[in-house]
């Protein structure tokens, strides 16, 4: 399901809603579910009661250009799946239930309308997806595996296809497909059982093809009241057509310099047509264009031009108007059983969903329901939880500082968070993430955990880098920081000293990035910068100066990539163009377009697959950063894992225990996201099971009795059931202790090394932070476990987790994520919550009003069945880890008295019961 | 370090103050500026644009639908190679479409020449052509429905614009720039090779694309691999053009390229098409440079 390790994301969302400029819009089939798609590429479901109520629930992740089209690909209401589409050629198959990425696909050409048909093949039923877009044919491709079957291609005048649609015809029994192409010709394909049955790449050629005379088609649409209509809407006129022969039947001119965008028919006589800039149209239709009438097709051959049919009605502003950055999406939906909604619903740049509800008879229409993503955080008590808000209140102020770039430190445990006002604060991330979402004595404590904030920056900082945790070659103390003051500054993070400040760029900075390994001397002591006024440096942190600066660029830059052996960097630019420079030099080799630039990055990918980073777009950059995350954290934990036993294991030997070096844990990794540059950060928790498992028992191991750690301990299997979990615990420590012992001597440790790192430690520790120390892993056990646990469900369980096993209660339903297939990934919203109390209230039969603490554990069950197993399988695995563990407790020592138990059967006996 | 630290945010503070009291005066100058950048430099900048995207539009000449085909105009073009004869080719090019073609090929070893033609039924669009075509089309329907009449609010709205325009605009330019890099047997069913008359032998292949301004013909002479060769057999990837020696396997038989011809020929309108391009691109990022400046400072928030 996600890939071989279970990882499981926590959101901390904070105050301000991701940008959601909506691009795409589409409602389920059941009127329940509101999908949005937007131009960073995101997906958010909404969803919707039969009162019209509109909550957001979940956000997806995946895309990395702005979202084209989405249409269902399901039939049936037991499953329901939802196709996407990017800019970028991406398609991706997702589970609406719980935002699972169930198949995704990349092609050369990006689709603009996808539309789900269901073939009917004696008595099975295969779903298509038929897709036009930046290519002249209609692809059919296979809605479960997203593979193209085969393709509907035009023989006369190929050309792109502006807008399809699909005709069921009961007089012929044939279903068509009916689309116009960008030179406004109208193309006929009969999809009948024969084809569909074909699977080979053979080509079906259209079946008509009439010129009718439509320029900038913007949207077809067929009248499922009469059958025999079709609605064709231009950006400066719509005409409706017969759908028999496709003459014209009318045809109306827009008004006011109005450019339409899309029309349906919301009854057999009336349509209704919207605007590009979110005005719609009810118009009553002539007596000419009424299958009905006897006028019917009176007209037709005739110059009919010039004649506006009567305005119904007109919903023409909206009151509450936003400034809008482009023009928002409409759409009209019915539904096809209870409760008969006609919906016409519009999805603007603000992220904002207005809906009208049509009476069944007209004009009495206003707006039924309007909310934004962030009208929905706004709503929320408490406000959604930012990883650091507690330390950013400035005094009478409401409103957190907004963090606006980080990075996390997994050796150290420790968060840097760069925020607006210019200042760096680091923080141990277990902690300040306990703070944001469990209940506990530290909400009692002000500035609680103790942190070190660095101050130097004017205004925003925009990026930082660790870069000892990229390569080792850099000195541990350095951490590096621009910002929106043009300039790039080191620190000492041990001691908080600013280092140096580089001033050498003439526009913030938008990104800095470690140079490969195999580059020289020089160039491996330096950060690479990049900035908006279009430059590179490279800035020596040994030398404290610049040693490259690479402007000049005409375009943004989006990549950097290198050729160590060739010492060329090399700069890719929005507009396609490379430039490659030498950076011994500073000269600049060569500047070159087309094929050649794509050939000379692709080349660079075959020297160091490592080395490529991409920048400016916050998608990309994030699914990168997904997709290296886990091989970064797994190589990081392998190496790491070796280490710290090796070091256990020799240290038997070693009468000084004391001393050995603090290894903290790559359990949790925090992974700061911004879905749009202009966006503050949002933080990701990434809890490893296998890791934090592999923690705590490396952790048991390193006690200094070591008679503790006996086999009998570990395989004290409490009940039958759970005997997979210690297995599985017992099988991971000894493979992880066999491996040490085979690699120890060739690969690790280098004595004199150690000891020297080991005094630098040392002197580090003397000097280090005021960082209380603690126990790592403990705690983000604890973490993990306290948000997990299905509070609420009982009563006395709830009260032996919080007293004897000192767990903490969340404040409110924790928004856990799924990762999927290729670093697809959902995330719940903040206001999933209010979905949940909604369902939940409907459940119990007196109807009371649920309070949120009893929803807290109900919330993450119930999702959906992977998210329960994915969770049930933590828990169970890590609660059975924990006893096996000597004095296992989350209780801190100044609270322990009595000796604490450790986690018991009940525990244990309690989830697996909620298994079954 | 806790001294200096102090000291150094206090400089920090007084600084602030004063580049507070400063930028009063200068935000209203900026502001103003500002104003003017959006009711005024925007809409020339856009109508520039328009300008000349219209012109490159005109260049691809658009069929309209009601007109027959002829009226479009046929151009010849004579592809060659300043280092080698063995491929001479006779080009005519229709819009986005090839309608005529005429191929002459020497055969490496004997001298005999090959004449290829395309059958009077068929003609062979270039989807590149076409595509650009669109891109362009697309960018002018996003301009056009910003017109004078429209007045912008935001800078955030013009970049959003910009970023529109300049998608198509890149793209346009790409489908010209990168022809598509296909395999052997993704060439040797493209249908390609059925349009000639007479029909071409199976050891022959073809290829047109556009690359950059150019219009290039690439012929691949093909030899048979034994079933019993000892060659190592590796079917060879994708490639815009591939080198003698490349392997693939169609139809159940292996071939290896043995010769590979390019010849080209510039088309000059499309050289022009990519002239505008670029310039608009570089107009369309030069706005937005210039709304990014009072942008950061728009975002500027005292603390």
């Amino acid at each position: 399901m996600s890939g071989n390790s279970l990882v499981l994301p926590i959101v901390l969302w904070g105050r301000n809603a991701p940008t959601h400029c909506i691009s795409s819009l589409l409602v389920m089939d059941d009127l329940a579910t509101i999908i949005t798609g937007c131009h960073d590429g995101q997906i958010c479901i909404w969803d919707m009661t039969p009162e019209l109520e509109i909550n957001p629930r979940a956000l997806l992740f995946g895309h990395t250009a702005s979202v084209t089209c989405l249409s269902k690909a399901s039939a049936g209401s037991d499953k329901q799946y939802l196709v996407s589409a990017s800019e970028s050629g991406e398609m991706c198959l997702w589970d609406v239930n719980d935002g699972r990425c169930i198949e995704f696909t990349k092609l050369a050409c990006a689709h603009t309308g996808i539309q789900f048909y269901q073939f009917n093949i004696g008595t099975q039923r295969e779903g298509r997806l038929l897709c036009h877009g930046h290519y002249p044919e209609i692809l059919v491709v296979d809605a479960t595996s997203l593979e193209v079957l085969y393709s509907l291609v035009s023989k006369i005048s190929p050309d792109w296809i502006s807008s399809m649609s699909i005709i069921r015809s009961h007089r012929t029994q044939e279903d068509t497909v009916v689309a116009v192409s960008v030179t406004g010709i109208l193309k006929v394909w009969i999809i009948t059982a024969d084809v569909s049955r074909m699977q080979d790449l053979d080509p079906v050629f259209e079946e008509e093809s009439k010129p009718i005379y439509c320029q900038g088609c913007q949207s077809i649409s067929f009248c499922t009241f009469t059958q025999l209509s079709l609605l064709v809407v231009c950006s400066k006129y719509w005409r409706v057509f017969d759908a028999g022969d496709f003459s014209l039947l009318c045809s109306v001119p827009s008004e006011n310099n109005q450019s339409w965008v899309g029309g349906e028919f919301i009854a057999a006589d009336k349509v209704i047509i919207w605007t590009e800039d979110g005005c719609s149209y009810i118009y009553k239709l002539p007596a000419s264009c009424l299958p009905a009438s006897e006028h019917f097709r009176s007209n037709v051959g005739k110059k009919t031009e010039g004649s506006i049919p009567p305005l119904v009605y007109s919903i023409a502003d909206r009151a509450d108007k936003q400034l809008l950055i482009c023009p928002p999406v409409t759409r009209f939906f019915f539904g096809r059983r209870e409760p008969f909604h006609k919906l016409l619903i519009q999805g603007d740049s603000a992220g904002r969903l207005t809906v009208w509800s049509f009476p069944l008879c007209p004009p009495e229409l206003q707006v039924s329901v309007s909310i934004s993503l962030q009208e929905a955080f706004d709503k929320l008590m408490p406000s959604p939880a930012g990883i650091i808000d507690q330390l950013s209140v400035l005094p009478g102020s409401n409103e957190p500082i907004k963090v606006t770039a980080s990075v996390y430190i997994p050796s150290q445990g420790r968060l840097v968070c760069g925020r607006e006002d210019g200042s760096i604060v680091l923080v141990p991330a277990t902690q300040t993430a306990i703070v944001q979402l469990l209940q506990g004595e530290h909400m009692l404590r002000r500035g609680w955990p103790p942190h070190r904030t660095l101050r130097g920056h004017r205004h925003k900082v925009t990026c930082l880098l660790y870069p000892h945790q990229v390569s080792p070659r850099y000195d541990q103390r350095s951490l590096v920081s621009g910002g929106v003051d043009f300039s790039v500054i080191i620190w000492d993070i041990f001691t908080g000293e600013m280092k140096h400040i580089f001033c050498i760029h003439g526009g913030e900075i938008t990104q800095l990035i470690v140079p490969p390994e195999n580059c020289s001397t020089r160039v491996q002591h330096c950060v690479c910068s990049v900035a908006s006024d279009h430059s590179v440096g490279l800035l020596s942190l040994r030398e404290r100066k610049c040693i490259m600066l690479a402007s000049r660029h005409l375009f943004p830059i989006q990549v950097i990539k290198w050729r160590p052996c060739d010492d060329y960097l090399v700069v890719g630019c929005s507009d396609g163009s490379v430039y490659v420079w030498q950076m011994d030099t500073g000269a600049l080799d060569r500047c070159v377009m087309g094929i050649t630039a794509v050939e000379i990055l692709n080349a660079c990918d075959e020297v160091v697959p490592a080395a490529m980073d991409s920048l400016n777009h916050p998608a990309v950059n994030l699914k990168q950063a997904m997709t290296r995350r886990s091989l970064a954290a797994l190589k990081n934990m392998a190496q790491h894992k070796l280490q710290t036993l090796a070091t256990n294991l020799l240290a038997a030997d070693n009468a000084d225990k004391g001393n050995l070096p603090k290894y903290s844990h790559n359990s949790l990794v925090v992974q700061a996201m911004k879905t749009n540059v202009t966006d503050p950060d949002m933080h990701v928790l990434f809890f490893d099971v296998e890791a934090v498992i592999i923690q705590l028992l490396t952790e048991e191991a390193q006690r200094p009795n070591p008679t503790l750690v006996s086999p009998e301990t570990l395989q004290k299997a409490p009940g039958g059931a759970d005997k997979g979990g210690s297995f599985l615990a017992n099988k991971i420590f000894k493979q992880v202790k066999e491996t040490i012992k085979e690699n120890i001597k060739e690969h690790l440790l280098d004595e004199d090394e150690d000891e020297e790192e080991e005094q630098r430690r040392r002197e580090e520790k003397s000097k280090s932070l005021s960082l209380l120390e603690y126990n790592l892993t403990m705690d983000t056990a604890k973490l993990f476990m306290s948000c997990l646990h299905a509070w609420g469900l009982n009563g006395e369980l709830d009260e032996v987790c919080l007293t004897r096993l000192g767990m903490l209660r969340p404040h409110t339903p924790v928004s856990f994520g799924l990762i999927s297939r290729g670093g697809h990934m959902s995330l719940m919203l903040p206001t999933f919550k209010d979905s949940l109390l909604r369902q939940l209230a409907e459940g119990c039969a007196e109807g009371r009003k649920l309070s949120v603490s009893e929803i807290v554990g109900k919330g993450t069950y119930g999702v959906s069945r992977a998210v329960t197993t994915q969770h049930l399988l933590s828990v169970i695995s890590l609660a059975n880890t924990l006893m096996g563990m000597t004095n296992a407790t989350f209780i801190g020592e100044h609270m322990k008295k009595a000796p604490a138990r450790k986690f018991t059967n009940i525990f244990m006996e309690h989830d697996l019961y909620l298994i079954y | 370090t806790v001294m200096l630290g102090a000291e150094r945010s206090n400089a920090t503070l007084s600084e602030l103050a004063k580049m507070t009291a400063a930028s009063q005066a200068e935000r209203t100058v900026l502001e103003e500026e500002f104003n003017w950048l959006l009711k005024e430099e925007v809409h020339a900048v856009l109508k520039q644009l328009q300008d000349i995207l219209k012109e490159a539009s005109r260049r691809f000449s658009m069929p309209s639908p009601g007109l027959c085909e002829g009226q479009l105009k046929q151009e010849n073009f004579i592809l060659g190679s300043s280092t080698m004869d063995q491929v001479k080719g006779v080009l005519t090019l229709q819009g986005e479409a090839l309608t005529q073609a005429d191929i002459n090929i020497k055969v490496a070893k004997s001298s005999q020449v090959m004449h290829f033609a395309f059958r009077d039924d068929k003609q062979w669009k270039l989807q590149q052509i076409q595509d650009a075509r669109n891109h362009v089309n697309q960018a002018l329907q996003l301009l056009s429905s910003r017109d004078e009449s429209y007045t912008f609010k935001t800078g955030a709205e013009v970049n959003k614009l910009m970023d529109a325009v300049m998608l198509q605009l890149s793209r346009a330019r790409n489908r010209l720039t990168t022809p598509a890099s296909m395999t052997l047997p993704e060439l040797a069913a493209s249908g390609l090779v059925k349009m000639f008359t007479p029909p071409m032998p199976g050891d022959v292949m073809v290829n047109f694309y556009i690359n950059l301004s150019k219009l290039c013909l690439t012929v691949y002479q093909l030899h048979v691999l034994q079933p019993n060769t000892t060659k190592n057999f590796k079917s060879a990837g994708s490639s815009v053009l591939h080198n003698p020696g490349a392997m693939f396997e169609y139809n159940n038989t292996k071939f290896e390229v043995s010769h590979v011809h390019k010849v080209e020929c510039v088309v000059p309108w499309l050289n022009d098409t990519l002239v505008f391009f670029t310039i608009s691109l570089q107009l369309c990022q030069q706005l937005k440079d210039k709304i990014s400046v009072f942008s950061s400072f728009w975002n500027y928030r005292p603390f």
